[in-house]
């Protein structure tokens, strides 16, 4: 990779947080010593990131590999306010994983990157209490889905190598006489997690699992659910939920580790050059990856008729139906939403003939403005949305983000996100009409009372495409992009047998 | 009945003087003190420990802090409350929040509180409606209080708790033991959560918990099993009404044809107790389910039978109060500013009647010469300084043991 502008990006001076010494940065990294280092860091496959990243990295590779780190601890963030469970949080994260963070493998720059990416990010989430938890709940499910992935071997070499506090496992002789509770507390737990849906084999299960005993404080957050046994201060945990006490141990280290990069983080204030970068991350990134491209136009079937059929339009999210509905009733549309909905349809694939045809008969159908009109007053404003005047630039649909970002629609205006402009009434009627059930529909107003309008769309998504998006080989990733809501949903459709 | 006419004729509530007389001759400051202190001696965790006072007007004022009895005697006297409430020990005192950055005040510690309101038992209460109480209803408390106690001493090895009466219809529960006090926000939640079992109060779903039932809730069920049958059928009764019977008892069975039998043969022969309505269950049952999946529907009707018991009787908890440390709650013997009862420690004997006055301990002081030892109050003044000596001891033993932990380890480098 080309260098263009080399940072020592990773000098004690930014990241470390005991001693301002410079003495043990390794100057002129020879790759090799590099590659010692991280070989060493990531023996056993995976780490609680405890030391500072020593090394060189480029500013391109600073943003570059914290950008993907982002997108995906902004996913899992995802996964977790739609409720999913590990296995469902594994199937989604995955491929992700796979593609822009893979680890568990012999390469010094995938190792370089996730240690490096985690640490930048540190930088951007120590401000606030707020974006510290965000980002240990974050890192922490990361971490959980990581360790899952390794071989047993893997996981042990591991667990030995954190030096933690030794494991107290009970004696055969407690266990026998607690045998009653323990197996009452862990059958569900071996029923629906380890999928021994057999009585004989959870029964032999728990008969050759160890137990740990350790205080309830060190595994709080199986207690409120009350996934272990608790007996005189003590929970008993057993060794397949193991995890959770790393998992518990690493948001720990992580939460203090935070609060002193924190303290630390004027220093870094200096360096004008990593700061931009770190506020553009930390200020309300959001996912939205969506590619126009990514999803074939071959098809040809959007057209200025086709959009208002049922088979096109029952694939529209609820912003571009309530589009729909205020054309149709005033035969026109303000700027914003006419910029919202055409740049849409674009997106979706109706060209430029047939978006004029789309607009021209929205627009005159009503009989208050005439074709002579429409053509002075309007028809420069799509044909520019097209690339076809002025500047020329393509313009693309606008994503969740940018939609949001616009003012608030007024009275008789319907760009927007009805998530956000809805009130809770008008909301959930819609809701209701698309069959949500109750619980479904005051799941979705919970996410839109936090301001999380695209995690109710995404939950939308999911009611309304029922099994067919919890198939597990489907992208079940956050939907920020209205276009993606609709070429996801075709999609489904197209695979999903014709009976 | 005759307590609710008793409050209407005799009470008047307590008046700004009365409450003047009581904290200067009778409140036992110094017990709160040591209680809240741990210690003997003035350390943090008094005088760092947040009070508020709630006025008659509304008023409520925040962030009062105490250094020794005489000033925490003298400013309450002197504000005059209709009660204060007790929070959280900060990094800081308190009273010098003004003086600092709103975010240095940090909460650092407070004892584990929990809540229980009768309000909550609405739904299976008919002896009483609001905010009256009698020896029928109290039996939830009562009942709430032992399996709460059983919960925190055997699943979390707590021992200095002690329960307070709310002085009109419910109890709070404070529990001193260091390793509670120090808990965060999300231990909390998750104690709360261990302890919480019925989260909702409606009774119109059905609670399906878990199978098999988690130890401590094996246990709570035999803890409340034997006193089914006397509180809810017999003495609360419930479902003798057809309507409530409808709502909340029918909800709970996993059947729809079980529950449309019942309601059937329940509209042609209304108004049966609940007692019959409990048994009618099974009869129906037998009578209309097939043979070949018997074993299977008995075990699933047994099942819904107990998550009733569970969602009947299982202590009802105000959640808000334990969530966070900054909680404030009010403190042990202040007077309940509309039925003017004292605000006592009590155990499961307790019965709401058997609160003191403020109205009565005044004439007991004026008749025995101002003398706070023979007042019915003193009782459980002892009751309570008990109670702060076992804390103190303890609290001194975990000091000990800690500074002797600390010896030992600056040894071993
Ligand atoms: S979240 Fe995005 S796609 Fe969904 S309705 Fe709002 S703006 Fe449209
Ligand atoms: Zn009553």
């Amino acid at each position: 990779m080309f260098r263009q502008s080399k940072k020592r990006a990773s000098s004690r001076k930014n990241f470390s947080v005991t001693d301002g010494e410079d003495g043990q940065l390794i100057l002129g990294t020879s790759s090799a010593s590099e590659k010692k280092l991280y070989d060493s860091i990531y023996a056993s496959k995976l780490s609680f990131y405890e030391l500072p990243p020593q090394g060189e990295i480029t500013l391109d590779q600073f943003e570059v590999w914290a950008i993907d780190r982002l997108k995906i601890l902004l996913e899992i963030e995802s996964c977790v306010s739609r409720n999913k469970n590990m296995k469902e949080i594994e199937a989604i994260i995955k491929p992700h994983l796979q593609k822009t963070m893979p680890f568990n493998m012999d390469n010094l720059e995938a190792k370089k990157k996730d240690y490096y990416s985690h640490f930048i990010l540190r930088l951007c989430f120590c401000r606030s209490q707020e974006l510290r938890e965000k980002f240990v709940r974050a890192e922490t499910l990361l971490f959980k889905l990581r360790f899952n992935m390794l071989t047993s071997q893997d996981q042990i070499k591991f667990v030995q190598s954190l030096n933690l506090p030794s494991l107290q496992f009970i004696s055969d002789e407690e266990k026998e006489k607690l045998k009653v509770q323990l197996y009452q507390t862990v059958s569900s737990q071996l029923q629906f997690q380890l999928n021994l849906h057999d009585e004989t084999q959870r029964e032999a299960y728990f008969k050759r699992e160890k137990f740990i005993k350790l205080p309830f404080e060190d595994v709080i957050e199986l207690v409120g659910n009350r996934q272990v046994f608790l007996r005189g201060g003590y929970a008993y945990l057993p060794q397949f939920q193991q995890l959770n006490l790393l998992a518990s141990e690493f948001a720990s280290k992580l939460t203090q580790d935070l609060i002193v990069t924190q303290r630390n983080l004027p220093q870094l204030n200096e360096d004008d050059r990593l700061l931009p970068i770190l506020q553009h991350l930390s200020s309300g990134y959001t996912i939205s990856d969506f590619q126009p491209d990514q999803y074939s136009k071959e098809d040809g079937d959007i057209t200025a008729n086709s959009v208002y059929s049922a088979d096109i339009a029952q694939h529209y999210p609820l912003c571009v139906k309530n589009l729909f509905r205020g054309l149709r009733e005033n035969h026109h549309l303000r700027y914003n939403g006419r910029q919202q909905l055409s740049l849409f349809l674009k997106g979706i694939g109706l060209s430029a003939d047939e978006a004029m045809k789309f607009w021209t008969n929205a627009f005159t159908n009503g009989g208050h403005i005439t074709v002579d009109k429409f053509n002075k007053d309007y028809r420069y404003n799509f044909r520019h949305n097209y690339g076809l005047e002025g500047t020329r630039i393509k313009y693309k649909p606008w994503d969740c983000r940018t939609i949001l970002s616009k003012p608030r629609p007024a009275r008789g205006e319907y760009h927007g996100c009805p998530y956000r402009d809805y009130n809770v009434e008008k909301l959930s009627n819609d809701l209701a009409q698309m069959n949500l059930t109750k619980t479904q529909i005051s799941a979705v107003l919970d996410s839109c009372q936090k301001t999380e309008y695209t995690i109710a769309c995404t939950q939308v998504f999911e009611y309304t495409h029922g099994s067919a998006s919890s198939r597990a080989s489907e992208d079940q990733t956050h939907i920020a992009h209205p276009n993606l809501y609709f070429e996801r949903s075709r999609l489904l459709q197209k695979q999903q047998p014709s009976s | 009945m005759d307590e609710s006419s008793r409050e209407k004729n005799a009470i008047k509530t307590p008046s700004a003087s009365d409450m003047q007389y009581y904290y200067q001759h009778m409140f036992p400051f110094k017990v709160i003190f040591n209680w809240l202190n741990h210690s003997p001696k003035a350390g943090r965790d008094i005088i760092n420990r947040e009070f508020a006072m709630a006025f008659r007007s509304g008023a409520y004022k925040r962030y009062n802090s105490f250094s020794s009895v005489q000033e925490f005697k003298t400013a309450i006297e002197k504000a005059n409350p209709d009660r204060f409430e007790i929070g959280a020990i900060y990094n800081k005192a308190p009273k010098e929040r003004d003086s600092l950055l709103k975010t240095e005040m940090k909460p650092l510690e407070k004892e584990l509180v929990f809540d229980i309101d009768m309000d909550d038992y609405d739904t299976f209460r008919t002896c009483c409606s609001g905010a009256q109480v009698c020896e029928k209803c109290w039996k939830f408390i009562t009942l709430a209080m032992v399996v709460v106690n059983t919960t925190l001493k055997e699943d979390f090895a707590y021992e200095d708790l002690i329960w307070v009466f709310s002085g009109r219809r419910g109890a709070h529960c404070w529990v001193s033991d260091r390793r509670a006090r120090i808990l965060n926000d999300l231990q909390r939640r998750n104690v709360l959560d261990y302890v919480n079992v019925v989260r909702d109060r409606n009774a119109d779903k059905r609670l399906s918990l878990k199978r098999p039932y988690h130890p401590h809730l094996v246990r709570s069920l035999e803890l409340l099993k034997p006193h089914f049958a006397k509180i809810i059928l017999e003495e609360q009764n419930p479902w003798q009404d057809d309507n409530r019977a409808f709502e909340t008892l029918l909800p709970s069975l996993h059947d729809k044809n079980l529950i449309e039998a019942l309601k059937k043969y329940w509209t042609e022969n209304p108004g049966r107790s609940s007692r019959d309505k409990w048994n009618d269950i099974d009869l129906v049952a037998s009578k209309d389910v097939k043979v070949n999946k018997k074993q299977d529907y008995i075990i699933r009707l047994r099942e819904c039978k107990a998550d009733l018991i569970i969602a009947t009787l299982y202590p009802k908890l105000d959640i808000e109060v334990t969530k966070q440390t900054i909680h404030l709650l009010k403190s042990p013997f202040c007077v309940h500013p509309s039925t003017g009862k004292v605000c006592v420690p009590i155990d499961a004997n307790f019965s709401p009647d058997q609160a003191p006055r403020l109205m009565d301990l005044q004439k007991e002081m004026e008749n025995n010469g101002n003398n706070i030892n023979k007042t019915t109050l003193q009782p459980f003044i002892n009751i309570f300084q008990e109670h702060v000596n076992k804390i103190m001891k303890h609290d001194m033993g975990t000091a000990k043991r800690e500074r002797a932990e600390e010896a030992k380890t600056s040894l071993e480098f």
